[in-house]
């Protein structure tokens, strides 16, 4: 039943998340237009908070699920190593829309899971904007988006734990590799493809918030009522035209730093949720001493 | 120095009121407001912002009107007419279209401007506190992060200077390897330490509890009536004012199961800061602004296009966008007061010390 209730709230939030990029694409014809030209920004307004307290929502219910100690200290230290990265992003200008962020993030969520992922995502996105001076209402939708990315490469991940399962050969040989917890170069590969579709989709998400309210030509521009399919074509041409070199830098600089640190990476992590999985038990004698002194 | 929450709320007001118009000249009302609380409330603290406003307005106002005469083809003053063989930027540009996107840059310097005077004015240590009660894990792990982003520099500081020893020089993305690598080996020993001392402690004691049923009951009731609301304002502009009221409950809703849950948490605050006088005087003037700006669209509203013409001016709307001056006005008043007090108070000697136990 929990499980079932806990799945409702990341299906909801997901939901109002997905609607609040792509809203503009399915609102009925005239209905923004109707509220006059002096409201026409209250729908971007109201979508900001709404984002927000999607996230909010979604927040409460991982906090409550998963985040023991040593979660947290795991997380803690890897937004800390990625915020490190960031400020190399903000001392050193990089090309395009390059940072060298999502590969973590990626790599995070691939090795530990969506619920990991969709955290380190969400607080690497916070902790840097705190340190770097990047808090603003552009943030709730940047870590939204970022804590897709670490989400999809959680499932991204089982997905290929299952691939495996599923692929011929003898037992014993996926079972030295799954002890070994190796990586192929296949994953890489696949890894690597995942962070260039993540390095145009982010662009691609973030552009979309504005884009119903941006003034331009009639074939970058939306307007309510023309289609979905209209409307996806413009968008095609506003994004190639405004964005895609900027995202292209992006999505090479991921494909780049996942070829070189993917394996490494990856390797160190599962060593450490490895060792990670330590239980503390106490005896029974101390127990026994604790309840005579209380 | 303001309550953090101040800081929030006068970002989030002057975030609003430059949304809500285009017109030159309460865009310049606004700007010169948030320069001036920035001159006078950032310019002793600390932490600096990492682009300048006025650097930004450099680059976004040209840039904005470039890209708008470039790709907008309305109004009715044609400066010069590019080739219509151009693709997306051929046709007329205008005067219109070139001012439209100064604004536009001049609005977005305006946003910038604000959240970076919070940025420089407000605390680390303060927005972590802003932190509900709810979210204390996430806290803890914002917390741990900011504590250990100096410590992860230093260790990269550290295992650069020993590679170059070695011999190694970066020349290529490869070459990261040996510095990347060691450098998350190290932070994930500390992680591990730490962890370990954690769990010593007893924090993970109460990890296993789960999530109460009333409160995650609670956030689907609270996401349902967020949704539905939303989507009755896009869907149908007749039923604006009920849809904004769903929304607001649902608000309310999330709220609520967000208080819920943070009542389960013990909160111990080391040093408490009291909400003072001029945190409620610069709130007020921050609502001031927020109710004029929303209430006064009309007199907000300003567009070049079709034909450039002056701006009209609202005094009263100009005077209304002056409360976002008061946390600078708080501030004044405080260093004067400050510089005017007697010197034998306060100093030390005179009193004895405050010190105070709470065995809570």
């Amino acid at each position: 039943m929990r499980k079932l209730i806990g799945g409702a709230i990341y299906l909801l939030s997901g939901a109002l998340g997905v609607l609040a990029f792509i809203y503009p694409f399915f609102t009925s014809a005239g209905a923004l237009v109707q509220r006059g030209a002096a409201h026409a920004q209250d729908a971007p307004l109201l979508t900001a908070g709404l984002v927000g307290l999607s996230v909010v929502a979604l927040l409460v219910e991982l906090q409550g699920r998963t985040l023991s100690a040593k979660t947290v200290a795991m997380l803690g230290v890897l937004v800390a190593f990625t915020s490190v990265l960031r400020f190399l992003e903000v001392a050193f200008p990089m090309p395009g829309g390059f940072s060298p962020i999502f590969g973590p993030i990626i790599i995070a969520g691939y090795v530990f899971g969506g619920r990991f992922g969709f955290l380190m995502g969400t607080f690497t996105l916070l902790a840097s904007g705190l340190v770097t001076g990047g808090i603003g209402p552009w943030l709730p939708y940047q870590m939204f988006t970022a804590g897709w990315a670490g989400l999809s490469a959680g499932w991204l991940g089982q997905a290929s734990e299952w691939m495996k399962d599923k692929m011929p050969g003898p037992a014993h040989a996926k079972e030295e590799q799954r002890m070994a917890q190796d990586v192929s170069d296949a994953d890489v590969i696949v890894l690597c493809g995942f962070g260039f579709v993540w390095g145009l989709l982010y662009g691609a998400i973030m552009n979309i918030y504005f884009w119903p309210f941006a003034v331009g030509p009639a074939a970058q521009t939306w307007e309510p009522g023309i289609g979905l399919g209209k409307t996806l074509a413009r968008y095609g041409v506003f994004y190639m035209v405004t964005s895609l070199a900027w995202d292209l830098a992006r999505a090479v600089g991921n494909v780049v730093l996942l070829l070189a640190l993917a394996k490494p990476m990856i390797r160190a992590l599962n060593r450490f949720r490895r060792r990670f999985h330590f239980q503390v038990r106490g005896s029974h004698s101390d127990l026994t001493g604790l309840e005579n002194h209380a | 120095m303001l309550d953090a929450r101040v800081w929030f709320v006068w970002a989030l007001t002057t975030l609003v009121a430059a949304s809500a118009t285009r017109s030159p000249l309460y865009i310049i009302v606004l700007l010169l407001t948030t320069m001036v609380v920035g001159g006078t409330c950032a310019a002793g603290e600390g932490r600096r912002a990492p682009l300048s406003p006025l650097r930004f307005a450099m680059v976004a106002v040209p840039l904005s009107a470039l890209f708008n005469a470039l790709t907008i083809h309305l109004g009715d003053t044609v400066l010069l007419h590019l080739p219509s063989w151009i693709p997306l930027m051929g046709g007329a540009i205008t005067l219109e279209a070139v001012t439209f996107g100064a604004l536009n840059g001049l609005t977005l310097t305006v946003i910038f401007a604000a959240f970076s005077v919070f940025n420089q004015v407000t605390p680390v240590r303060d927005l972590i506190k802003l932190t509900p009660r709810a979210f204390h894990e996430g806290g803890v792990v914002l917390s741990i992060a900011l504590t250990f982003i100096p410590q992860t520099t230093r260790s990269l500081q550290r295992i650069r200077e020993a590679q170059a020893v070695r011999g190694h020089r970066v020349r290529g993305i490869r070459d990261w390897l040996p510095i990347v690598v060691p450098l998350l080996v190290s932070g994930l020993e500390r992680a591990m330490g730490l962890a370990e001392a954690m769990v010593a402690r007893g924090y993970g004691a109460v990890c296993s509890e789960k999530q109460p049923f009333r409160t995650q009951a609670l956030i689907i009731v609270g996401l349902m009536t967020l949704l539905a609301g939303w989507l009755a304002y896009l869907f149908n502009a007749a039923w604006s004012a009920p849809a904004v009221a769903v929304i607001a409950i649902g608000a309310v809703t999330i709220g609520v199961a967000i208080w819920l849950t943070g009542r389960g948490v013990n909160h111990t605050v080391y040093r408490a800061r009291s909400w003072t006088a001029g945190d409620s005087f610069a709130l007020l003037g921050c609502a001031v602004t927020l109710v004029a700006a929303c209430r006064g669209r009309a007199a907000l509203y300003y567009s070049p296009y079709p034909v450039l013409t002056l701006p009209s001016f609202d005094p009263l709307m100009g005077l209304a966008m002056l409360g976002l001056l008061v946390p600078a006005i708080v501030t004044v008043a405080r260093e004067d007061a400050e510089m005017h007090r007697d010197p034998d108070e306060g100093n030390g000697f005179s009193k004895q010390p405050q010190t105070s136990t709470d065995h809570g």
